[in-house]
């Protein structure tokens, strides 16, 4: 895979626009320049979440002694169930608490890096040779992210409510998508066992 | 191919006369005229999300790396778990008044209208026909059909009834559970083209 395409994949699973209303409601209480300060905390926390994983992907694999098909398979079905989540499920999955500042939980982990990206970047990470070519992909991916939720009022002002929403819903479908194709990499890969 | 012949084969794929009773069981809990809205607008959702297939569908999915056979797969599976909510209804917790979810372009616009089903054809024949204005002319055409009995579906539930359309939604959920398993299958097969040649 190339940058992009890792980059994209990375930008699509921590869904920013998804996301979007869990952070306005979370830092709802703030004042807005507090706002603004906490987001970009709570990203720099994910950004290290991610980072950490990419070093230590690899590592990690081989210590638990795992076959990439498990690693396919697995980090398929967690993002899989996630975007279920998003697109079926009616309550509110993170409920903020009144007046309370986030920290960490649940923005940081698991809203933008949950156990989903996790083992995405862990995947790419064993699979990709060039640590340079991920570092660059997730930087350029939390970029993104990062620039969308900072200005998340702008956003929402230019989509609109119901905009949001529709972005919400097609994310998860492209989500499905992703995680579907990862699944039957995996099975794809199990059976070339066999060959 | 002709411009009539596309439109068909879209109206056909896109198959929502087959679809109707999952329309109707899916906003059955919405007054008449938000129902017709409703579909209205989904509808309109579906043709921007075919539309968008027929200009940025390849090199979209190029982009994220996935394969026909995924497209199948996915849209059978959301498809499979909305006739599950069909035959097996959620429980609605007693007393509590559920706040009620409109169906916002998951799952009526796509995967039930513009499924993987649309989303290849519009693909293979953008291809084939190299020429965008008559392609839109023809999903247009194709739409006006589609938008038509889609909203038609709002006066199928005045006609059952309430005890009808709790009959049918059993009968039609089984139906959809087959013909989702039928897309699933389809991807299946793909999956399999894709082992024997890899």
């Amino acid at each position: 895979m190339d940058i992009f395409s890792i980059a994209l994949t990375l930008f699509f699973i921590m869904d920013p626009l998804g996301n979007m209303h869990h952070f306005m409601n979370h830092v709802e209480g703030l004042n807005p320049s507090r706002q603004r300060m906490v987001i970009f905390r709570e990203l720099c926390l994910a950004l290290v979440a991610m980072l950490f994983f990419s070093f230590l992907g690899e590592w990690l694999i081989n210590l638990l002694s795992l076959s990439m098909v498990t690693v396919y398979i697995t980090s398929g079905v967690i993002l899989f169930l996630t975007a279920i989540k998003i697109l079926f499920s009616q309550e509110e999955r993170f409920p903020a608490k009144h007046g309370e500042e986030p920290f960490l939980v649940p923005l940081a982990i698991p809203i933008i890096a949950g156990p989903a990206l996790l083992a995405t970047i862990m995947l790419f990470s064993s699979t990709e040779e060039a640590v340079f070519t991920m570092f660059t992909a997730i930087l350029f991916a939390w970029a993104i992210t990062s620039a969308l939720l900072l200005n998340s009022r702008l956003v929402v002002k230019v989509l609109g409510p119901s905009g949001l929403i529709a972005c919400e819903r097609l994310m998860g479908m492209v989500l499905v998508l992703i995680s579907i194709q990862r699944m039957a990499a995996g099975v794809l890969l199990f059976i070339n066992e066999y060959k | 191919m002709s411009l009539f012949s596309i439109a068909l084969t879209l109206f056909l794929v896109a198959n929502p006369i087959g679809n109707t009773p999952a329309f109707v069981s899916l906003v059955k809990d919405f007054e008449f005229e938000r129902q017709k809205k409703i579909l209205f607008r989904e509808a309109i959702f579906s043709l921007l999300v075919a539309l968008f297939f027929l200009f940025l569908g390849q090199p979209f999915l190029a982009a994220i790396q996935i394969q026909p056979y995924a497209v199948s797969l996915s849209g059978g599976i959301l498809l499979f778990l909305v006739a599950l909510g069909m035959i097996f209804p959620p429980k609605s917790s007693n007393g509590e008044a559920k706040k009620l979810q409109e169906p916002f372009i998951v799952p009526i616009a796509t995967p039930l209208i513009s499924g993987g089903g649309v989303f290849t054809t519009v693909m293979i024949y953008a291809r084939q026909e190299q020429n965008y204005p008559k392609m839109v002319l023809a999903m247009l055409l194709a739409w006006v059909a589609v938008t038509f009995v889609v909203v038609s579906a709002a006066y199928l539930q005045k006609i059952l009834g309430k005890r009808g359309l709790l009959a049918m939604e059993q009968l039609m959920g089984m139906m959809l559970a087959l013909l989702s398993t039928e897309i699933i299958m389809k991807g299946a097969h793909m999956l399999v083209e894709a082992v024997r040649h890899a």
